[in-house]
C-alpha cells in the first residue's frame, strides 16, 4: 500500500510539474517594448449585429454608438440626462410650428478609413449619408429594428417604404438642403425628435460601406464615431482608434461635472484630453456572472465589471450605497449602476376574466380582482431576494429621474397589504370558486421560476387557490413575445428600457392603438388615457405637460392594468487606476471618456 | 479493393439516409424550432411589420419549397447568412469549428488514452485496490456535475482564490505585429497562448470523459479477460504486460474503436457549450447555442447536416477500422 500512495504522489506531482511547467515558460515577445496599454470593458451579454438599423439591444447599442456618430448625444456626467450636439453644429433650429426641424452638421468629418471607399481614405459625412440612413430603418430587406421610432412621424417616409422602399426616390419629409444642412418635416408635432436622434437606430452609415459589404455590413461597420471596430467575435469585440476622428477634447463644464457627486471618481483628470482616450480598447461579452468577477479580480484581465448576486455578501460591506470590504476596496471602485427602465407586470386587460368588460358590473368585480392582486404583491420583498435590495420601488410607471415622476404618490401602491387584498376580493364577491385561472409567462430560466414562486406564495395569501395561478414557460424570447403578442397571457413579466428620458417613452406602453401586437402588452384601451396621450404628444416639456402626464399615471393606478414598478440597480466595479463613471441608456457607449492610468502592472499586461 | 468497393457502397447507401436526417431535421426545425420574427421586431410592431419580417425570412414560402432550397443548401453547402449577423454561415463554421476543435482535441486524445490505461490497470487488479481506486475516480467524475467541475478547475487553476496560474478566460489572438518577429518567435508565441488558453479546459473535460471512458472500457477488458484463450496465454506462460497489451487489448479493440469514432463528430462540430461560455472560447458551441435560441435557422441548419453527414463518414470509418483490426472480417455484399 506505501508503494501504492507513493505511485499516487509522483502521479499529482506531475501533473503539478507539467502545469507549473508551462505558467513558468518565458513569456513570448517578453524582451520586447511593450505597446500601449489596452483597456478591457465587459458587459453581462453579447451583441449580435452592429448594423444600426437592426441594433436592438443595449449591448448592440454601445458597439454601435462607439462606431457611429449621431446627431446628437448626452452629456457623459449631466444629471438628469442633457443632450448635446455630436454630428450636428449645434441643437436643432425648430420652427414655430413645431413641424420642420433644420440641423447644421459639422463641417470635415470624416468616415474612418475603410476598403469600402474609393483609395481607402474614408469621405466627409454629408447630409445625404443621414437621410440614406434613416431610409434604411425603413427598409424591411435590413430587417430594422427601429422602425417604430419614426413610424408616422416624418413625413413620406411610410409612403416611401410602402412604395418599395426605393432609395432613388426622395423622401418628403428628409431634405439635405446642402451638404451640411438637414431638414427634417414632420406630420405632427414630435417634440421627442431630438431625443430620437440620438438613438444608436439614427447612426450615419456611408452608403458605399452597404454596399461593398452587403449582408456581412452588420459585422463590418464603418462609422465616424471615435473607434474602429478592429475585430468581432461571439466572445468579444476589439476597437481601435479611429485615426480620421474629429479633435475632440475632454470639457468639464461641457460634459456637465458635479464636483459635489462626481469628484470621487476622477474625472477631473479627463479635463482637457483629447477623445477618445485609448487607442485600443478590448470589450468582452462574459454572460457568465461568475467568470467575469473571476477575470476582474485576478488583476490582469479585464478592468471593468460587475459582482455576481452570490457574492456581493463576500465583496462589499453594504449595497446602499456601495461599500467594499477593504481588501477588495484596495483594488477596486464602484457604484450602483440605476437601470435606465423599470420592471413592471403587465395584466392582460384584453382577457374578460380580469380586464375590461362590457357588463359595468363583472368591470367592478375585475377592478377588485386586480387591485386584490396589487394589495399582495410585495415590492419589497421582491427587491431584497432579487435585486440585493437596491433597486429602487415607485408607485406607477413613470420612473425616478423622468420629468413626471412623482415623489409624492401614496406608497400603499406598492406596498404588501394582505388583509387589504383579502377585503378587495370579498367586496367583489370573489370566492375560490369563482376566481378564475391565471397564466402567468415568462421565459424558461431558473430566475423565472422562481420570480412565480414568490407571486404565487402572495397570492395564496389572499385566498387566491394555488392551482389557479400556472406558469407557461417558453423556450426563447421569442416565443415568449410571440405568446404575448397574441394575448395568450394573463400576466406578462415584464421589463422596459427606456429608449429617451421623456415620461411619453413608458406612458405609451398604455396607449390604446399601441396594443399587441405594439408594446402595449397589457392591450390596455381607455378613452380618457388615449385622449390625454393625444393631447400631450405634440406638447413640448412643461408644467402642463407634467400635469397631464401625471394625470394618465394616476390612471393607470386607478386602473390597474398593470404592478408597477422598481427600476433595478446593478452594481459595477473597476480597477482604481480607471476613471469612469458608468451609465447605460440613454448615453450608449462612454468608451471614449474612458482611462486607464499608465502606473500599474496590469498596463503593462 | 474489398474496403474501397465497401467504402462507396456504404456511402451510396447513406444517401437516403441523409435525405432522411435532413427531412426529419428541417421538419422539426421548422414546427418546433423557435420563431425568429418575434426575437428581431422592434419595440412597437404592427401587424404589417411582423408580416414584412416573416417575408424576408421566407416563413411564408411552402414548406415543400422550403424544403426543396435547404435540399439545396446541403448539396451545395451553402447556406446563406446568419439572420442575425448577416454573416456567410460557411465563414462562421470556417472561424468556429477549428477553435473547438483545438480545444476538444486534447481532452477527446488524452482521455481516451488515460481511459484505456486505467482500463488496463483495474481490469488487470480486479478487485483489488487500484480497481477500486480507479472506478471510484470514475464515479466520482460521472457523479459531479460537469458545470460544478468547470466552475472549481477554473477556481483552482486559474483565479486568485487559488493557483492563478492560467487565464481565467479568452483566446489566442494575433501576434504582436513585431516586423522583426522570427518565425520562431510566433510558432513560439502560438504555441505558449494555446497551451495557456487549452490546459484548463482540457484538465476539466478529461475530468469528465475519463470516468465514462474508463468505465466502458474496464467492462471490455473485462470481459475479454475471462476468454479461454486468456487462460491458454497464461498457460504457455506469456507475460502478463505480453497478455494486456498484445491480445486482450487487440481484441477489446473493436468496441472501444466504435465508442472513440462514433464520437469524433462531436469533437469536430459540436463543441462545448459550457466550457466556452465558462472560457470565453470562441467556438462552435457558443455560436449554436446562440443560434437555437435566437432562431438562426441557416447556422442551424449547417451545423444539423454536417453533424449528420459527419456521423455517416463516422459509421463507415468504424467499418473500415473493424477491418483493419482484424483482418478476419469480411464485409457483407
Amino acid at each position: 500500500m506505501p508503494s501504492q500512495l507513493n505511485r499516487l504522489t509522483v502521479a499529482g506531482a506531475l501533473l503539478g510539474l507539467l502545469c507549473f511547467g508551462l505558467t513558468a515558460c518565458k513569456k513570448p515577445f517578453a524582451d520586447r517594448d511593450q505597446k500601449n496599454p489596452v483597456y478591457r470593458h465587459s458587459s453581462n451579454g453579447a451583441p449580435v449585429s452592429i448594423d444600426p438599423a437592426s441594433a436592438s439591444t443595449l449591448y448592440e447599442n454601445e458597439m454601435v454608438t462607439t462606431v457611429y456618430d449621431q446627431l446628437f448625444e448626452y452629456r457623459y456626467l449631466a444629471r438628469p440626462y442633457e443632450l448635446k450636439p455630436r454630428l450636428a453644429a449645434s441643437l436643432p433650429e425648430a420652427s414655430a410650428d413645431g413641424l420642420t426641424y433644420t440641423i447644421r452638421l459639422k463641417k470635415g468629418i470624416r468616415f474612418a478609413d475603410d476598403p469600402c471607399f474609393p483609395d481607402g481614405k474614408g469621405r466627409e459625412v454629408v447630409a445625404a449619408d443621414f437621410i440614406y440612413s434613416i431610409k434604411r430603418v425603413f427598409d424591411p430587406k435590413n430587417l430594422p429594428q427601429g422602425e417604430w421610432v419614426w413610424r408616422g412621424k416624418i413625413k413620406g417616409l411610410d409612403e416611401w417604404k410602402a412604395a418599395g422602399s426605393d432609395y432613388a426616390q426622395p423622401v418628403e419629409g428628409l431634405k439635405a438642403l446642402d451638404d451640411h444642412t438637414i431638414q427634417i418635416t414632420l406630420n405632427a408635432p414630435f417634440p421627442q425628435l431630438t431625443y430620437t436622434l440620438a438613438m444608436g437606430y439614427s447612426s450615419v452609415v456611408p452608403r458605399e460601406a452597404v454596399e461593398y459589404y452587403g449582408k456581412e455590413f452588420a459585422l463590418n461597420p464603418v462609422g465616424s464615431g471615435p473607434y474602429k471596430l478592429d475585430s468581432f467575435s461571439t466572445r468579444r469585440a476589439v476597437f481601435v482608434r479611429n485615426e480620421n476622428y474629429r479633435e475632440e477634447y475632454f470639457d468639464l463644464e461641457q460634459e456637465g461635472y458635479d464636483p459635489a457627486t462626481q469628484a470621487w471618481t476622477g474625472v477631473e483628470e479627463l479635463q482637457g484630453k483629447r477623445l477618445p482616450i485609448m487607442d485600443r480598447v478590448e470589450y468582452y461579452f462574459m454572460q457568465e456572472s461568475m467568470t467575469r468577477w473571476n477575470s476582474l479580480n485576478k488583476g490582469n484581465e479585464i478592468h471593468f465589471g460587475g459582482i455576481p448576486v452570490e457574492l456581493t455578501h463576500m465583496v462589499a460591506d453594504q449595497l446602499k450605497p456601495l461599500k467594499l470590504k477593504p481588501e477588495y476596496a484596495e483594488k477596486f471602485t464602484g457604484m450602483n449602476q440605476p437601470d435606465f427602465g423599470f420592471v413592471y407586470l403587465p395584466i392582460n386587460m384584453a382577457d374578460p376574466r380580469i380586464g375590461h368588460h362590457p357588463d359595468p358590473e363583472q368591470d367592478r368585480k375585475n377592478l377588485l380582482l386586480r387591485k386584490a392582486i396589487r394589495s399582495a404583491f410585495d415590492w419589497d420583498q421582491r427587491n431584497e431576494r432579487f435585486y440585493n435590495n437596491i433597486g429602487i420601488i415607485f408607485p406607477g410607471i413613470i420612473p425616478p429621474g423622468l420629468d413626471a415622476h412623482d415623489p409624492d404618490l401614496p406608497r400603499h401602491y406598492v406596498t404588501a397589504d394582505y388583509e387589504q387584498g383579502r377585503r378587495y376580493l370579498e367586496e367583489g364577491g370573489w370566492t375560490a370558486e369563482t376566481l378564475p385561472e391565471l397564466t402567468y409567462g415568462g421565459v424558461a430560466s431558473v430566475q423565472n421560476m422562481q420570480l412565480f414562486e414568490q407571486f404565487r406564495g402572495w397570492m395564496e395569501k389572499i385566498g387566491y387557490p394555488r392551482e389557479k395561478i400556472v406558469l407557461k414557460t417558453y423556450a426563447t424570447f421569442g416565443d415568449y413575445n410571440r405568446a404575448v403578442r397574441n394575448k395568450e397571457l394573463t400576466f406578462v413579466s415584464g421589463g422596459w428600457g427606456l429608449d429617451y428620458p421623456d415620461s411619453e417613452n413608458v406612458l405609451q406602453l398604455f396607449y390604446g392603438p399601441n396594443k399587441s401586437p405594439g408594446s402595449n402588452a397589457s392591450n390596455y384601451d381607455n378613452p380618457e388615457y388615449n385622449a390625454l396621450f393625444q393631447k400631450t404628444k405634440p406638447m413640448q416639456p412643461g408644467p402642463e405637460r407634467t400635469k397631464l402626464y401625471r394625470r394618465m399615471n394616476e390612471i393607470i393606478l386607478e386602473d390597474v392594468p398593470t404592478i408597477a414598478g422598481l427600476t433595478r440597480n446593478s452594481t459595477a466595479i473597476w480597477h482604481k487606476n480607471v476613471i469612469i463613471l458608468p451609465s447605460r441608456n440613454p448615453h450608449g457607449s462612454l468608451l471614449k471618456y474612458i482611462y486607464l492610468k499608465p502606473k500599474t502592472e496590469e498596463a503593462d499586461d | 479493393m474489398e474496403t474501397l468497393q465497401y467504402t462507396i457502397r456504404k456511402l451510396i447507401y447513406s444517401i437516403p439516409l441523409l435525405f432522411g436526417v435532413t427531412l426529419i431535421a428541417f421538419t422539426l426545425m421548422v414546427y418546433f424550432g423557435p420563431d425568429l420574427t418575434d426575437s428581431i421586431l422592434g419595440k412597437n410592431p404592427t401587424a404589417e411589420q411582423i408580416a414584412d419580417v416573416r417575408s424576408e425570412l421566407g416563413y411564408d414560402a411552402p414548406f415543400f419549397v422550403r424544403y426543396f432550397m435547404f435540399l439545396k443548401e446541403v448539396v451545395t453547402f451553402d447556406f446563406g447568412s446568419s439572420m442575425s449577423s448577416g454573416e456567410d454561415v460557411r465563414s462562421i463554421l470556417a472561424r468556429t469549428v477549428p477553435v473547438s476543435f483545438a480545444v476538444a482535441l486534447p481532452a477527446f486524445i488524452l482521455s481516451n488514452l488515460l481511459g484505456v490505461g486505467l482500463a488496463l490497470l483495474a481490469a488487470y487488479h480486479r478487485g483489488g485496490f487500484w480497481d477500486k481506486f480507479v472506478m471510484v475516480f470514475a464515479v466520482v467524475g460521472m457523479s459531479v456535475s460537469y458545470l460544478m467541475i468547470v466552475i472549481a478547475f477554473q477556481i483552482i487553476f486559474s483565479t486568485s482564490y487559488g493557483l492563478n496560474w492560467f487565464p481565467v478566460q479568452g483566446w489566442i489572438d494575433p501576434p504582436p505585429d513585431y516586423p522583426d518577429a522570427t518565425f520562431f518567435e510566433i510558432a513560439y508565441y502560438y504555441w505558449y497562448n494555446y497551451w495557456l488558453y487549452v490546459t484548463v479546459p482540457t484538465l476539466a473535460s478529461i475530468f469528465v470523459a475519463l470516468g465514462y471512458n474508463t468505465r466502458f472500457f474496464r467492462a471490455v477488458i473485462v470481459e475479454e479477460l475471462n476468454r479461454d484463450y486468456v487462460r491458454t496465454a497464461r498457460a504457455y506462460g506469456i507475460g502478463n504486460g505480453t497478455i494486456m497489451l498484445k491480445h486482450v487489448l487487440k481484441n477489446a479493440l473493436i468496441p472501444i474503436a466504435t465508442r472513440i469514432i462514433i464520437s469524433l463528430p462531436f469533437v469536430i462540430i459540436a463543441g462545448n457549450l459550457l466550457l466556452e461560455k465558462f472560457f470565453g472560447i470562441p467556438g462552435v458551441g457558443l455560436v449554436t447555442y446562440d443560434a437555437i435560441t435566437n432562431g438562426d435557422l441557416p447556422v442551424v441548419k449547417a451545423v444539423v447536416t454536417s453533424t449528420a453527414i459527419l456521423y455517416v463518414f463516422a459509421l463507415i470509418l468504424t467499418d473500415i477500422a473493424y477491418k483493419v483490426i482484424d483482418p478476419r472480417i469480411t464485409y457483407s455484399k
